[in-house]
């Protein structure tokens, strides 16, 4: 009867131990991915490759695009290497197509991290351009349009005329 | 060196100083003459100049050459009262307001105008005229207004502080101040709360080798009556419009030099 009692309690207790070190030993694994503060969440870009490493982006982005941003505006040199236009291009999230709309937004979630205000997006857009604005609807290289409205202008002209 | 002379050289004069021979002078110009061709020519390595590598480390960019000045030609005998396609192109382009206030943006405006005597009407867009001495550029207490070496006269919203004295400066109320907070703006088309903004012959399709959008939509609409151009180039179009037919230029009389002008008025 002892015995039994004894056998019994020797299980309970090596459950116990069994079930504390896989406790302990995933509670460790949790702490190795994450730390003590949540890092943020970088949503992958749709380019393949960033015009510099990501180290060296990580740290200088931001003098990149100011030495850049004087050429463009000032001396109208466009289609240098680091344009705040292109970054948005390949950095815009799948899903909400922005790099601000969301708190995992590319720019905006480091920002957050870091604790950075980031004015940019006062005035630059932060979406990429989508294909059917950017088209101009209102003109056609062959001026046809314009052939074309003329015509429609002198026919509204003579209309009254006929009758 | 030599000490100069007390009395300065009495032109005229043939025992004048400087036509005294000066042989140690001319011994040192010679010097440096030879020193720096020398110089220019020195070679680094078998085949490489200093000079070469210099203009190798500057690439050539395409950017706003002086030697251009862009401008218009409004030729508002074919511009008609009632159309507002330019407007409109603009506003499409840039991402402007469609329905401006009072307060809002507007880079470019209709106008009817009258002569009181005649009672001739003219019909035109106004917008900034690009002028080759810009009162905005002379006003800004920061920089931020500044003419490009192409002549288009810009706000780099970096540096603009809202003050809106280029506002109070500019004769054709080109420029606006935007009050609220934007979202939405074009990608090539910047724009902010707290800036102040105007034409910029639209600029990011001129750097491309286009032209401006009220000219492309005054030309779908049928009236071509804006013609862009380079008014340095003799061969341009606008340049031989501008030779050929009597222009004015709004406030003519303040000598801005403006890049905008006017047919027909």
């Amino acid at each position: 009867m002892s015995l039994a009692r004894l056998f019994c309690h020797a299980a309970l207790l090596l459950v116990l131990a069994l079930s504390a070190t896989a406790q302990a030993s995933e509670s460790g694994v949790a702490q190795a991915t994450t730390g003590r503060v949540a890092k943020p969440i970088i949503e992958p870009a749709r380019g393949d490759k960033c015009v510099e490493p990501a180290q060296d982006m990580r740290r200088n982005h931001m003098e990149y695009l100011k030495h850049q941003r004087d050429d463009t505006m000032r001396g109208g040199i466009r289609g240098a290497k680091y344009s705040l236009k292109t970054c948005i291009e390949c950095h815009a999230s799948q899903t909400t197509n922005s790099v601000t709309a969301a708190p995992t937004n590319f720019c905006i979630s480091c920002h957050s991290f870091a604790a950075v205000k980031v004015d940019c997006f006062e005035c630059h857009a932060t979406q990429p351009a989508s294909k059917s604005v950017s088209f101009m609807p209102l003109g056609h290289p062959t001026q046809a349009h314009g052939v074309l409205s003329n015509l429609r202008r002198q026919f509204q002209n003579l209309a009254p005329l006929k009758p | 060196m030599k000490p100069e002379s007390p009395t300065p050289c009495a032109c005229g004069k043939n025992a004048c100083d400087e036509t005294r021979p000066q042989p140690e002078q001319n011994s040192r110009r010679n010097f440096l003459g030879i020193a720096a061709a020398g110089m220019a020519g020195i070679m680094l390595a078998p085949g490489v100049r200093l000079i070469e590598i210099a203009q190798a480390a500057t690439p050539a960019a395409a950017g706003a050459s002086p030697k251009v000045r862009w401008g218009m030609l409004i030729d508002s005998s074919k511009c008609t009262p009632g159309c507002n396609a330019c407007v409109v192109g603009c506003q499409t382009e840039n991402g402007l307001p469609t329905q401006p206030g009072p307060t809002d943006t507007q880079y470019i405006r209709k106008i009817d105008i009258k002569e009181v005597r005649t009672g001739k009407t003219a019909s035109l867009p106004m917008m900034c005229q690009h002028c080759a001495e810009p009162p905005c550029v002379d006003v800004c207490p920061t920089g931020a207004s500044f003419k490009r070496a192409d002549g288009i006269v810009l706000v780099d919203k970096h540096t603009c502080i809202g003050c809106r004295y280029c506002m109070m400066a500019c004769p054709y109320k080109a420029r606006s101040f935007v009050h609220e907070p934007l979202t939405h703006q074009k990608p090539d088309v910047p724009r902010g709360v707290g800036t102040v903004e105007s034409c910029t012959m639209c600029v990011h399709r001129v750097d491309r080798g286009e032209q401006p959008a009220c000219m492309v939509a005054c030309a779908a609409a049928g009236y071509n009556a804006i013609v862009f151009g380079d008014l340095n180039d003799p061969a341009s179009e606008i340049s031989k419009r501008v030779a050929q037919f009597s222009t004015k230029q709004i406030r003519e009389d303040l000598k801005l030099n403006t890049g905008v002008r006017y047919q027909g008025l």
